[in-house]
C-alpha cells in the first residue's frame, strides 16, 4: 500500500444495519489521490443516473487524504461527496475540525454510508477493533450541532447534522466541532438517511514514506507561515473578515440581493471593527492549524462562540444591508448550531427580501432590517411555513414565486460573496465550477481582485486561463485534503510589501496579465516538488508531486465532475451567470453586466471540451478519465 | 453631490477620520492634495498608511485606468484598498 493511507475503505449499510471493510485500490489513489477527486471516482462508479439525491440510493462518501492523519499545517480536513440535492448534480464539500484526523486514527481513508434507517440512527467506528456500532438515536434527534456533540463528549471525533439536515434543507451542512462542511446540501442527504452522528476512535499512525524529511520540512513552513503576512498576520488578527473592506473599495461585495456592489457601512462588518469591538478571543478550531482564523465572539444568552466569516459577513450583512455585527454574530451562531449554509441561507433570504419589495411575496422581511430574520432562519431549519419555500433555495423559489432574473444561483447553488461584475475570472469559475457558483472551489478572485498582485479584473486577459489554474489547484488541495487557504501563501511577502502604485508592481501586474501561453506552458510542466503541499505528498507518499503533476491531476478530478454532471442531465447551458450578473452593470463605465458568453468559448477550448462544453475523447484520454 | 474618500480602517483608526467628503476635484491627484492637506499634520502617518493602499474610483483602481490622472465626477466614491484574503 502506498504510505499516508490507511488502506482500507469502510461501508456501512444503515437499512440492514451491517458493515464491511474493503482495501484501498492503489490505482485510484495515485490517479485521483484522495478525498473529493477519489470520492468523486466511488460516486460514478457505484451510483446509477438518475437517482434521488434524497433516496437511499444515494451514497454519502466521507473522505479523507494521504496528507490527513499528519501534523502538516492546515491538513485537518475531510471531504464528503454524494449527489447534491440542490442542483441535481456532483455534492461536495470540505470541513475542518477534528474530524478528518479522527478517520485516519481510526484507520479508514473513505467512509460510504449506504441505504436508509428507519429510525434515527448514529454509528460508532471503533477503529482499533474493527467495530462499528449502530446506535439509536432518538434522544439526539432535532437537537442542534452544538448540543448534539457536547453529549457525544470528546473521546471520539464527531461529524453531526442539526435540525436543518433532519428537515432536509436543501443547504444543510455537516458539522464538526465548530466548523462546517457547509455547501451543496450534504446535510440534507446525511438527514435522508436518518443518520444523525458519525463518531470516529482509534490509535493507528500514519506511515510516512520519508518521516524525517516529512518532519524537518514542516518546522520549516510552519516558521514560514509565522512570517507571512496572510497566513502569520491578517488572518490571525482579522480572520477571513479581512477581505470585508477590500471587497467593499472593489465594488465587489453583495449588496441587497446583490443589486450592488459597495455598502456604504461595509466597514462595520469587517475583520478590522470585529477585532476593535467584538472579539473576545482568537483561536483555531482545526486541529494542527497555526493560521488560527477562527474568531471568538460573545452572544448574548450564549456565550463565547464562533464568530463569523468573510461570507457570513457580506450574505447576511451588506447583502441583507443590516450592518450590525451582533446580529450577523448570533445568525451565524444560529446557523451553524441548526447545520446549513450560511451562503445559501443570505442569499435566499435576499431573494425573500427582494421578492418582497417587488410586492411578489409576503415574506415579513425587508432589507435594512432586522426584525423577523432569526426567526425565519429557525423556521427555514424546521420547514415551517414560508420557511419550507426558502429551505429549497433560490432556483426552486423563483420557479415558484418568480424573480428568475435576481435568483442569485449557478446551477442551484447560491453565488459566494464577490460580485462578478468586478471580477470577471471569478465570473468564469462560478459559471463553470461543477459543483455551481462557489469560490473556494478555485478562488480566482484572489488574482484579479483581493490579493496581493492583481491584475485588470475587468478585461479579457487570462480570464479564461486563470479560473483553470484555479479550478485544477483547488481539486488537487481538496483531495489531499488541505485547507485551501493554504494557496495564500503562495505569494511571498516581499510581494506583500510592494506599494500598488509602484513602478515594480504595474511592471509584475503587466507581466502577469500578458502571460497567457506561457502560464498554459507551466502549468503541464512536471518538475521537481516546490511548494509546501507537493513537499509533503512527496515524502509521506514516496511518489513526486510536482504543480504540473497535480495540474494534471486536478484537470482528471475536475473533468471526471464534469462528466458526472452531464450523466446526471447538467449541459453546457448550466455553465451561466444570474442575469443580473449579465445583463446589469453597477460600475459607470460597463454598459452590460459580466462578458461570459465572450469568455466561455475560450474557457472551454482550454479545458480542452467541445462547443458545448462537452469534454473531448482526446481530453479524457489524455486525462486518464474512465467513463 | 460631491466626491467620497473612504480610508482604510487603519488610516481611519490612525488619523481620526474614516470618510471625508469634498465639494469637488478635477483628478484623482488633486483630490489627494485635497486629502494632504487635510492630514498636513500627520503627514508621515499619512503616507506611511497608504503605501500599501491602492486608489480606487468607484471600485475600479486608478492603476487600471490612467493612473492618478483618473478625472473626477459628482457622486464619485473614491477608496484606499489594501490587499487582503478571505473565504
Amino acid at each position: 500500500m502506498i504510505k499516508g493511507y490507511a488502506g482500507r475503505i469502510l461501508r456501512v449499510d444503515l437499512a440492514a444495519q451491517s458493515f464491511a471493510f474493503e482495501p484501498l485500490d492503489e490505482e485510484t489513489a495515485r490517479l485521483y489521490i484522495g478525498g473529493k477527486g477519489y470520492g468523486t471516482r466511488l460516486l460514478y462508479d457505484l451510483t446509477e443516473p438518475g437517482i434521488d439525491p434524497l433516496g437511499p440510493a444515494n451514497p454519502l462518501i466521507f473522505a479523507t487524504g494521504p496528507l490527513n492523519g499528519s501534523v502538516a499545517p492546515q491538513s485537518n480536513r475531510f471531504a464528503v461527496v454524494c449527489k447534491s440535492p440542490l442542483t441535481g448534480g456532483i455534492g461536495n464539500a470540505t470541513c475542518g475540525g477534528s474530524y478528518a484526523y479522527g478517520m485516519k486514527r481510526a484507520g479508514i481513508d473513505f467512509l460510504i454510508v449506504n441505504g436508509r434507517s428507519e429510525r434515527p440512527v448514529r454509528i460508532e467506528v471503533a477503529g482499533d477493533q474493527d467495530e462499528v456500532r449502530f446506535i439509536d438515536a432518538a434522544d439526539l434527534w432535532g437537537k442542534g450541532s452544538y448540543e448534539t456533540q457536547r453529549i457525544l463528549g470528546k473521546k471520539m471525533s464527531h461529524a453531526v447534522i442539526g435540525p436543518a439536515g433532519e428537515n432536509m434543507v436543501l443547504y444543510a451542512g455537516i458539522v464538526s466541532n465548530e466548523r462546517i462542511a457547509a455547501r451543496t446540501g450534504v446535510g440534507a442527504v446525511m438527514g435522508s438517511k436518518r443518520l444523525k452522528a458519525i463518531s470516529v476512535s482509534g490509535s493507528r499512525k500514519l506511515e510516512m514514506d520519508d518521516p524525517e524529511s516529512f518532519k524537518k520540512y514542516t518546522k520549516e513552513v510552519r516558521e514560514l507561515f509565522s512570517k507571512h503576512p496572510v497566513l502569520g498576520s491578517s488572518m490571525k488578527r482579522y480572520g477571513t473578515g479581512a477581505i470585508v473592506n477590500t471587497a467593499n473599495g472593489r465594488n465587489i461585495i453583495p449588496t441587497r440581493n446583490f443589486k450592488y456592489g459597495h455598502f456604504p457601512d461595509a466597514m462595520k462588518l469587517s475583520g478590522e471593527y470585529m477585532e476593535d469591538h467584538e472579539l473576545v478571543g482568537v483561536k483555531s478550531s482545526c486541529l494542527h492549524c497555526p493560521v488560527t482564523c477562527g474568531r471568538e465572539v460573545e452572544v448574548e444568552g450564549i456565550g463565547r462562540v464562533k464568530g463569523p466569516e468573510y461570507e457570513t459577513l457580506a450574505l447576511m450583512g451588506s447583502n441583507l444591508e443590516i450592518p450590525d455585527l451582533k446580529r450577523v454574530n448570533e445568525w451565524n451562531y444560529q446557523a451553524d448550531d441548526l447545520g446549513m449554509d450560511t451562503i445559501s441561507l443570505g442569499a435566499s433570504l435576499s431573494f425573500a427580501m427582494e421578492l418582497q419589495e417587488r410586492g411578489m411575496l409576503d415574506a415579513g422581511i425587508q432589507f435594512g432590517d432586522p426584525a423577523g430574520v432569526s426567526e425565519l432562519i429557525d423556521d427555514i431549519a424546521h420547514r415551517r411555513g414560508l420557511g419550507d419555500d426558502l429551505a429549497d433555495g433560490t432556483k426552486r423559489m423563483s420557479e415558484k414565486f418568480g424573480g428568475q432574473e435576481f435568483a442569485m444561483h449557478v446551477k442551484g447553488l447560491e453565488l459566494s460573496a464577490y460580485d462578478p461584475r468586478g471580477s470577471f475570472a471569478q465570473g468564469v469559475e462560478y459559471a463553470t465550477t461543477n459543483r455551481g457558483g462557489c469560490h473556494v472551489q478555485g478562488g480566482s478572485m484572489y488574482m484579479e481582485s483581493v490579493g496581493p498582485l492583481t491584475i485588470n479584473p475587468q478585461n479579457l486577459k487570462l480570464k479564461a486561463d486563470i479560473p483553470v489554474l484555479m479550478q485544477n489547484t483547488a481539486c488537487a488541495i481538496n483531495s489531499m485534503v488541505l485547507c485551501i487557504f493554504t494557496s495564500y501563501g503562495m505569494f511571498p511577502a516581499a510581494i506583500h510589501a510592494m506599494s500598488p502604485n509602484s513602478l515594480p508592481y504595474k511592471i509584475m501586474t503587466t507581466l502577469f496579465e500578458n502571460s497567457g501561453p506561457m502560464m498554459r506552458l507551466a502549468m503541464g510542466m512536471k518538475g521537481r516538488p516546490m511548494l509546501w503541499w507537493e513537499k509533503w505528498l512527496t515524502y509521506i507518499t514516496g511518489q513526486t508531486f510536482s504543480s504540473g503533476h497535480l495540474q494534471e491531476i486536478g484537470a482528471r478530478i475536475f473533468n471526471l465532475e464534469r462528466m458526472y454532471n452531464l450523466r446526471e442531465g447538467l449541459s453546457g447551458a448550466d455553465d451561466t451567470l444570474p442575469q443580473r450578473m449579465l445583463n446589469e452593470s453597477i460600475f459607470p463605465h460597463m454598459k452590460s453586466g459580466h462578458p461570459l458568453g465572450e469568455l466561455l468559448p475560450r474557457y472551454y477550448r482550454n479545458r480542452g471540451w467541445d462547443s458545448n462544453g462537452v469534454p473531448t475523447k482526446k481530453t479524457l484520454a489524455r486525462l486518464q478519465v474512465r467513463v | 453631490m460631491s466626491i467620497s474618500v473612504e480610508l482604510t480602517y487603519d488610516m481611519g483608526k490612525a488619523l481620526g477620520e474614516q470618510r471625508i467628503e469634498f465639494e469637488s476635484a478635477k483628478s484623482v491627484k488633486d483630490l489627494m492634495q485635497l486629502v494632504r492637506e487635510i492630514f498636513l499634520e500627520r503627514g508621515e502617518d499619512f503616507e506611511g498608511l497608504s503605501r500599501l493602499a491602492a486608489i480606487a474610483v468607484n471600485g475600479v483602481l486608478v492603476n487600471h485606468r490612467i493612473g492618478m490622472k483618473t478625472p473626477l465626477a459628482d457622486g464619485d466614491t473614491v477608496v484606499f484598498v489594501k490587499a487582503a484574503a478571505g473565504g
